[in-house]
């Protein structure tokens, strides 16, 4: 237990103090903005947001979400190779330490301080919102969804991004990633197969439909479920609360299971 | 604590096999180890520490087997280890770093650890340096933390690796002194490619040479080694190839060499007093005088 | 090229490869549908790959204090890195690209622009991303800082393309013109944009890593 705190607070405090961690989504939120059409500033804009404030706060989840996510993978790709690369990780491993408590507690230290800016980004947009609409039950709605949504699909992304650059460059990892999360969020179904509105949804297709009843900031989408024709959709069963469940269990399982494939890669080499 | 090794080998992927069939006792107190690089002195030490897994053999730390999991806790428990490629976090101030390493270690109670930690600091002279980041840390002071966390669990048994690399003068011959100092009862192995800081602490010492022992004894044995075989040659001339040059220093007739040789490499060459680097050289060049020292069977001192 | 690093070597040709890959997977196929993936590996998988490349050429050089002692400029050995990985990436795009027109995919896309200017689908955003990754890296000294903002502008224009191509400005600067779209008349001004505003990054890139002490300590770790 102490090992796990330990690697917990200190690498929580070495991510979070690295001024790229903040940057990047602050770069990427003002880019968001300049475009237009975001939520970002539809939120602001009486005529332009949803009149349903779980529908607008739920909309920005899924928007910062898919875009945030990115950076946060790509931010957390180094993190598990960099002890080696600065050559502490012997002193690391020749202390009683159990590597295993290491790794969770670095897991769920880098993991935190990446999604701090996240959070600080998200839950600050749902509090002006709140405050501009004078409807406080948004930020019950923003908590949820930063529980059902964020947490969830953040961990997944973060077991795959310290995991995956044991067996690859982290540049590549990079680039397969964002692949990744265009074609297994955003590609419809019917074009290729896919895992976009399936169980295994890091955007969290499932609790969308079934916990919060989102159908798109304009209510016309589907998030989850059979698409006709479409392959995989054996992974698509329409979607019910017990099923959103499901789907996040699913995504922890598989976050865990990357998480011991790399760790037990990694006592393999060094040994 | 008494490190017993027997039978130990280590091949890397690809076969190359770092340690051979090595048999080798290390009593309590200082234990030099010399070797050229490449010799397996790293893979000796990393085994030891319980980072590396033997291919074969068997290797026990006091009473602890390092060949199952309870016996390598139990040891990493009583271990302090320098590297010899020893890294920092870089955005760690110093205390902050030995913090970390003091609660990987087990230790627990707050105050105890940061008394601790604050000790070490003033050991290795850098408590007016505790704050700052180990980014701006000089190579002799990051050496100097790494000193620190080895030290941090008061370690039964302490193994370093290359450890006044990068250290000035003064802090060379402080941190040997420390480690005599700290010796006493624990054990403490030393690799070092600095023959000398190996005379000035150690009283026994092993020679590895491609993942074998070719020598154990005491550091006097080690000299001798190279009795009738250091040589004094001064010559205008092309150094002379025959042996091993230990040193070179301008001469008003031209070059004064030492050179370890099995006989004279010069008509006119000086038969000089060996020293310990003298004794290391004949060794390692497999020209020690074997027949008068051999290296000791296992647990037997020579 | 071995300097540029794996990534390098490996992305462009792996991205264009997963790109035909999900062309041949597409459930009910049509001619548009297909070109349009197919081309579009061109214009959005290979500049990723090589934009992602760059971004990984300023830091965590372990000689970087021998190439900041040597008489060659650092920031022109970055610079030789950099068109190595775009020459690679050239080298993979075009046989590609001379595929697709000798099989006549390349015409069944409405917006291909030919077959010579029409080489700007994946040149010019190419330039444009990878000049940025490069730029991003002088600012961050790290890699995976500059990876992250790079995949997330590519991210944007993929998930928003709609909001990104709003205003001229915006249209201007979107990578992918030629397979999601723009204003017609547009192409050739926003191709030359993004070749333009991928030189001006090369040149504040060149700036930055010109100060040759800001790259001596350790990046941001």
């Amino acid at each position: 237990m102490t090992a796990f705190v330990a690697s917990l607070r200190y690498e929580f405090r070495m991510q979070v103090r690295k001024r790229t961690v903040w940057i990047v989504p602050a770069l990427t939120l003002v880019l968001f903005v300049l475009i237009g059409g975001s939520l970002l500033r539809d939120l602001f804009d009486p005529a332009e947001r949803p009149v349903d404030p779980r529908t607008a706060v739920v909309g920005l989840a899924v928007q910062l979400n898919a875009l945030l996510s990115i950076g946060f993978g790509c931010l957390l790709a180094d993190r598990l190779i960099r002890d080696d690369r600065l050559r502490v990780a012997s002193i690391l491993d020749a202390t009683p330490a159990s590597p295993r408590a290491r790794l969770l507690g670095k897991y769920v230290g880098v993991a935190a301080a990446t999604a701090i800016p996240v959070s600080v980004a998200y839950f600050g947009f749902a509090a002006a919102y709140a405050v501009d609409t004078g409807e406080p039950r948004a930020l019950g709605w923003a908590l949820a969804a930063f529980g059902a949504l964020f947490i969830p699909g953040l961990l997944f992304v973060a077991a795959f991004a310290l995991a995956a650059p044991l067996v690859m460059p982290a540049p590549l990892f990079r680039v397969l990633f964002v692949g990744y999360w265009l074609w297994g969020n955003v590609v419809s179904p019917d074009m290729m197969p896919t895992l976009a509105r399936t169980l295994v949804h890091p955007l969290g297709g499932y609790p969308l439909a079934a916990f919060f009843d989102f159908h798109g900031i304009d209510g016309q989408d589907t998030w989850a479920g059979p698409i006709p024709g479409a392959t995989l959709n054996a992974l698509r069963p329409d979607p019910t609360p017990a099923l959103a469940w499901l789907s996040i269990v699913l995504l922890l399982i598989i976050a865990a299971a990357v998480l011991a494939g790399g760790h037990a890669l990694r006592t393999r080499r060094i040994r | 604590m008494r490190i017993e090794i027997s039978g130990l080998t280590k091949t890397y992927r690809g076969g190359v096999a770092a340690i051979d069939d090595l048999d080798l006792a290390v009593p309590t107190g200082m234990f030099g180890l010399l070797g050229a690089n490449g010799a397996g002195k790293t893979t000796l030490m990393r085994i030891l520490a319980g980072i590396v897994r033997p291919t074969s053999g068997r290797v026990t730390v006091g009473e602890h087997d390092l060949g199952t999991g309870a016996g390598r806790t139990a040891v990493q428990r009583d271990l302090g280890y320098l590297p010899q490629d020893l890294g920092v976090y870089p955005d760690l101030t110093a205390r902050q770093f030995l913090d970390y390493v003091a609660l990987l270690k087990g230790m627990d109670d707050r105050t105890v650890r940061r008394r601790r930690v604050g000790e070490l600091l003033e050991v290795v002279a850098l408590t007016e340096h505790a704050d700052r980041r180990l980014r701006g840390f000089s190579g002799g002071m990051r050496q100097r933390v790494g000193i620190a966390q080895a030290l941090l669990a008061d370690p039964q048994l302490l193994i370093v690796d290359e450890p006044t690399a990068g250290l000035d003068p003064e802090e060379r011959i402080r941190f040997r002194t420390l480690l005599s100092q700290f010796a006493g009862r624990r054990t403490v192995l030393l690799s070092t490619h600095i023959v000398d800081d190996i005379g000035q602490t150690c009283q026994e010492v092993a020679v590895l040479a491609k993942g074998r022992l070719i020598f154990r004894g005491t550091v006097e044995e080690l000299t001798r080694r190279a009795e009738g075989q250091v040589w004094s040659v001064v010559t205008d001339g092309p150094a002379p190839t025959e042996g091993t040059v230990v040193s070179a220093l301008p001469h008003d007739d031209g070059m004064r060499y030492r050179i370890v040789a099995p006989s004279a490499p010069r008509p006119g060459a000086r038969l000089l007093e060996p020293g310990l680097e003298d004794g290391y050289l004949a060794v390692a060049a497999g020209r020690g005088n074997a027949s008068r020292h051999p290296a000791a069977p296992p647990g037997r001192r020579p | 090229m071995r300097r540029a690093g794996w990534a390098a070597f490996l992305g462009p040709p792996l991205a264009l490869a997963l790109g035909i890959t999900a062309a041949l997977a597409n459930p009910q196929p049509t001619d548009l549908t297909t070109a349009r993936i197919l081309l579009g590996a061109l214009e959005m998988a290979i500049p990723l790959a090589a934009a992602v490349a760059c971004s990984s050429l300023v830091g965590r050089d372990p000689a970087r204090e021998l190439q900041l002692a040597s008489p060659t400029p650092y920031r022109v050995t970055l610079l030789r890195r950099m068109i190595v990985t775009l020459g690679w990436t050239a080298a993979v795009a075009v046989p590609a690209a001379v595929v697709l027109i000798a099989t006549g995919w390349w015409a069944r896309w409405p917006e291909n622009h030919g077959a010579f200017a029409g080489q700007l689908t994946w040149l010019a955003p190419t330039v444009g991303l990878s000049s940025l990754a490069f730029a991003a890296g002088a600012v961050f000294r790290s890699p995976g800082a500059a990876g992250a903002l790079v995949t997330s502008v590519w991210a944007i224009q993929q998930f928003f393309a709609g909001s990104a191509q709003a205003n001229r400005p915006g249209r201007l600067l979107y990578l992918f013109a030629t397979t999601r779209g723009t204003t017609p008349g547009d192409w050739t001004a926003n191709r030359l944009t993004l070749l333009g505003a991928g030189a001006a990054l090369i040149v504040v890139a060149l700036v930055l890593l010109g100060r040759s002490e800001r790259l001596i300590g350790e990046e941001d770790e």
